[in-house]
Parts: C-alpha cells; structure tokens; sequence
C-alpha cells in the first residue's frame, strides 16, 4: 500500500469537488439548514443588546457587564462620542458612570445616573439593558429587589428546541459529506469507468477506497465543525469535540464506502440512502422528543456518534463520559470496513466481467 | 529484457458456467505488434482483461515482462499502457489535468504531458475540459493516456472502433511509433483492414480459441487462393474473368489475356483476412 498514490487520487477527488453539484450540495445543506432551523427555531439574526459605557471612576457595574454574555459592551472615554453611537442607532443604549458613582450609592446620596436609550433600538433590548443597569444599581447599594419574581415556563422545559436541533444539523453534515460524497464518487468512477482506468495503473483497490474514505472523512469533519460552530456548540473544550467528531467521521465515511462499493450505478446508490434514510435519522429524533425511552435510539448505528457529539459539544461534558460510544463507533467502523474490503474484491471482479 | 514481452500458455477463464478463453497460448517480442482478430465475444477483450491484471485467469500461465500477472505486482501496471474501448477518462478534467492525473500515479514528477497531447493533435485543446471533446478527440486522448508512461507493453482494445478514416489513420501512426520506440502491442480489433495494416502478426480468435497464428502475408499464402481478375472489352460491354494463378496451364492463359486487344485491366486478386476467417470458422468478424 503506498500513501502516496492514495494522497494523489485524495487530491484528484478534492480538486474535483468543486465541480461536482453532489459535492457543492454537501457543502451547502449543513449551512442551510442552520439558517432555516435557527430562524425558524433559534436566535441567529437577534442580536444581543449593545450597550456603550463611559466610565470615569471604575465601576463595578462595568466589571458585572463586561463579565455578562448576553451583553455586547463597549467602552468610551468621551460621553459625545458616545451619544453619538446611540443616536445612530449604533449601539441600543448608553451609560454614563460618572468618577465616584459607586461610592455615591452606597452613601445614599442619589447621584444623577444619565442612560442614553436608542429610539430605534428593540424594545427587548431596551428593556433588558434597563433592568440590568438597575438590578446593578441595586446591588452597589446592597439591598434587595422589591419584588419576589416568580417565573413559569410554559411549553417544554429543557433545552431550547435550537439546541435540540443540534444533532440534526450534524446528522446533515455527516450524511451528505461522509456518506453521499464519497459513496456516490465511487459509484461515478464505476459509471464512468474511470475506477477501472486506475487500476491498471500501480494505483491498488484497496488504496482507491482508503482515499475516498478520506475524502469523506475530511468533509465531514469540516462541516460537522462549521455547522456545531454556526450553532453555538463547538464549545470552549474544542480539541476534545474535534474528537467526537472524527469518529463520527470515519464511522459515517465507511457507510459512505460500503454503499459505493456495493451500489452498480446511481440509481441504486440513491435507492440505498433513501431506504436507509429513516434508520440512519431515527437517533436524531430522540433528541428532539426528550420523552422517548432512550434506549431504542442505541438500536440505530449513528447513535453511536451522536451521543458523543451531543454529550461533549452540547452538554460542554468530556471524553471520558462517552469513551465507551466512541469505542462502540470505532468497533462499527472495523466490521463495516472490512466489510467493504470484502466486497470491493467482488466489485473489481464485476466491473472486469462487464 | 531479452525474452517475449507477453508470453502466453494454456489460459482460460470463465463467466460462470461460459468458458470465455479456452486455453489459449501466444507470445509477442518487444517492438512487435499482435493484432487479434476475432468478433465480439471471441474472448479478445477477457484476454486483454487478464494480462492486465483485472480479471484472473482461472487455469494457464500468463506473463507480461516476466511478471506473472495473477501475482497482482504493481511492478506489471507501472510498465504498461491500456487503451480500453469503452472511452474512460474524467469529463470534468482538462486533457492535461487527465495526463498529469495519471503520469503521477506512475509516479512520473514531472510529465511532459504537453508533447503526449501534441502526437495525437490535441496540444492545442490541453486546457479545455474532456467533456467538450467530440468521440475522435476522447478516442485521442484515450491513446495519449496509454502513452504517458512510456509502457513496455500495450494493450489496445479496439482502439479505432467507430472512427472516421482520418482519426483512425492517426491513431495507426502513433501506435506504429510506439512499436518502433520498442513498445510490444497486442491490439484488439474486428477491423480486417487495421490488422492486416498494422500487425506484424495476427491471431485469429473464434470462440476462445485461437484458430490461426501468422503474419498476414503467411496466411493469406496458406489459406487464400492466388488468382488475377482481367477486364476486357467485350463488344459494347465489358467481361471480367478470374484466373487462379496456380492451376494446371494457368501461365498460359494468363500470356494469352494479356497479349489480347480486349485486354482492359488486370488486379491480382489477394484473400482477404475477412475471407480467411470466414473459411477458418465459418462466419465473419462482424459481430
């Protein structure tokens, strides 16, 4: 086996890419579907409020925002400047501490606190701004909120449904690139003939197949990343996501193999992934219907790289609490490999007959 | 490498429960081209198939620069070139990106794909894309991409089929210059005329055997019959005779046709390969 024929014929496939719709739909489905589900579902185009502050005297009100994530802050050193950015609707709102506010507080004095507020700005966002600087407020002075709120969720509790949606994004982007891609260009050599071409060159079956493996694999943990980072869940523990998610990978790659080499044409390739469609998507939906009993979702093969994905990304957990899903994945991934090994002697055998 | 190029013993294969080749054997020198005759189905394109490496051999011994080709060695693939019939190149490439491609797998750093492109008349269309190419053209470039490693043997498949007379007599030109490079050639056709032009030997090749093995004048002497057919005027009309040249009192009468006024024209009348076939196996090589 030589790494470099398999890197050469890597390099064709990803120089080709590009020119193949198959390819560009991969590319372009994880994307799209973050955009449709998080304006359906999500916040992708609300904006977090955007609040400028000059601050003359190091406030503590300053270090409790600036420490907030909900909130976009930014600095002045000059009140006008500052005005200015709100009136252009640049920022929603304005704050100025003036030098001694904090102390001021704490001894009653009342200082004059000047807020500027944007008139075009959200009124969500203006409410939250507002709040927030009062409840600060509250707190330099030290005493308690006048009111005891009681909050009542109503729909689901849990995650919001953009979270949950999570997995099926991923499922996506694992389908489409580790699966579809290099299924269907092993599916397109054999149409064209071209995989027959290449081995009566040094090139070996076994070292096509471990390129278009590759192939997918890279897909799809490039998109898998991009689309769990479009959504907010690539996470602070990221060498540890890109874990989960090369397994997920190279499990759903090697499907990918399997299908491609069993598949005679197009026709048939596309008949596999429908078919197999709702076995492959089931695990997603236990994601999205909490109240399921978990455990059927384990029945399903990509179960076993969801979870990982769902546990580290999502639930922010580390490896060592999915180490046994990863070892499951990684077990799936050699039969189906060798699998495919199997059947592309057979493969080779039927193209040469043809 | 002093000994045949191809060497060929006792080879069969099977599709199942049809015997494709039935223990064929032959040999090709290096710089000699093999020109296998045979309709569709005779089992031309399995033998090719199996000394290349595709399919294997069910029983017998094949060689190809003295690589046994059922031992799966990529040493055999790197020195040799395959022109399939079926036109397999990739649409979507340019035909420089489709020579590179394939130079580097013969791990050739720098090709001078250029120069392949410009023997088959395509260096002008290096940069175009194959899928806009016409059949002649991909049939070019199919022939170019047999080239790029300078192989030590060639395989052939029918590599005219279905080309008008012009591509085809290119094609012929190139892969005679290859021939004389030193590349043995085993060429697949049904075109009587390609071989008979080309090949330094033919085959004929019937049912997965082979039926007959010589060069082409040998086996027109063998199994064609040597005769003259003379035109003469015949009042208003025209009549035509055929003399078999190697009957009793033949010269003679032959002497007499040529000394008469009538005399309009004389042709020698050759066998053709097609003919030979026909009486070899009893049907033609069409299909």
């Amino acid at each position: 086996m030589s790494l470099s024929r398999i890197w050469k014929v890597l390099r064709k496939d990803l120089a080709l890419g590009p020119r193949s719709s198959i390819f560009l739909w991969a590319i372009v489905l994880p994307f799209a579907l973050t955009l449709i589900l998080q304006v359906a579902f999500g916040s992708l185009f609300d904006p977090k409020p955007r609040l400028g502050i000059v601050d003359d005297g190091d406030s503590s009100i300053t270090a409790a925002i600036e420490d907030m994530d909900g909130i976009e802050l930014t600095l002045f050193d000059d009140a006008g400047e500052l005005k200015t950015q709100v009136e252009a609707n640049d920022l929603d709102a304005g704050l100025i501490l003036p030098q001694g506010f904090d102390d001021e507080v704490r001894d009653g004095e009342q200082p004059t606190l000047q807020f500027f507020i944007g008139g075009e700005s959200y009124a969500s966002n203006r409410i939250i701004l507002t709040v927030t600087a009062i409840d600060l407020v509250r707190e330099i002075e030290g005493s308690d909120a006048p009111v005891t709120v009681d909050v009542v969720s109503f729909g689901e509790a849990g995650l919001p449904m953009s979270k949950r949606l999570i997995p099926v994004i991923v499922f996506y982007a694992l389908v489409m690139a580790g699966l579809f891609v290099p299924g269907s260009n092993l599916v397109e050599e054999k149409e064209q003939g071209t995989l027959m071409s290449l081995l009566v060159t040094p090139v070996k079956s076994s070292e096509v197949l471990i390129a278009k493996w590759l192939l997918g694999v890279i897909l799809s943990v490039v998109l898998a990343s991009a689309s769990l980072a479009l959504n907010g869940a690539f996470g602070a523990n990221w060498a540890q996501v890109l874990v989960v998610i090369l397994v997920a990978g190279a499990l759903s790659s090697v499907l990918g193999i399997l299908a491609g080499v069993y598949a005679k044409d197009s026709s048939i390739m596309f008949a596999i992934v429908k078919g197999s469609g709702i076995f492959l998507f089931a695990p997603t939906l236990f994601y999205i219907f909490p109240e399921w009993p978990q455990w059927i979702a384990k029945l399903f093969p990509l179960y076993w790289i969801i979870e990982p994905i769902w546990q580290v990304s999502v639930m922010g957990e580390g490896l060592s609490t999915v180490w046994v899903e990863l070892l499951v994945a990684l077990g799936i991934t050699a039969v189906l490999g060798a699998a495919a090994w199997w059947l592309a002697k057979r493969m080779q055998a039927q193209m040469a007959g043809q | 490498m002093t000994g045949p190029a191809i060497s060929v013993e006792n080879l069969r294969f099977s599709y199942g429960d049809l015997e494709a080749v039935k223990g064929i054997g032959f040999e090709v020198q290096p710089g000699e081209i093999l020109g296998f005759l045979g309709p569709n189905g005779a089992g031309k394109s399995t033998t090719i198939k199996m000394l290349t490496g595709q399919l294997t051999p069910k029983s017998g011994v094949a060689r190809v620069l003295g690589i046994d080709v059922s031992t799966d060695d990529p040493a055999l693939q790197a020195r040799i070139g395959v022109c399939f019939e079926e036109k397999n190149l990739y649409l979507n490439m340019s035909a420089k990106e489709n020579l590179d491609f394939y130079a580097s797998l013969f791990g050739i750093k720098d090709p001078d794909s250029i120069e392949v492109l410009r023997r088959v008349g395509l260096a002008d269309r290096a940069k175009d894309r194959v899928k806009t190419f016409s059949k002649g053209m991909r049939q070019r470039m199919m022939i170019s991409r047999a080239f790029i490693n300078k192989p030590d043997v060639l395989f052939l498949d029918e590599p005219t089929d279905g080309l008008d007379p012009v591509t085809s007599a290119s094609i012929r030109k190139t892969i005679r210059e290859e021939a004389e490079r030193g590349a043995a050639v085993l060429l697949t056709t049904h075109d009587m005329f390609e071989a008979d032009e080309l090949s330094d030997r033919v085959a004929f090749i019937n049912e997965g055997r082979i039926v007959a093995l010589d060069t082409a004048e040998n086996l027109k002497l063998k199994y064609g019959t040597r005769s003259v057919k003379v035109r003469l005027r015949d009042g208003v009309g025209v009549r035509e005779e055929v003399l078999p040249l190697d009957g009793d009192g033949s010269s003679a009468k032959l002497a007499e046709l040529a000394a008469s006024p009538d005399l309009m024209t004389i042709h020698t009348e050759e066998a053709t390969l097609d003919q030979i076939f026909i009486q070899l196996t009893g049907r033609g090589l069409e299909g």
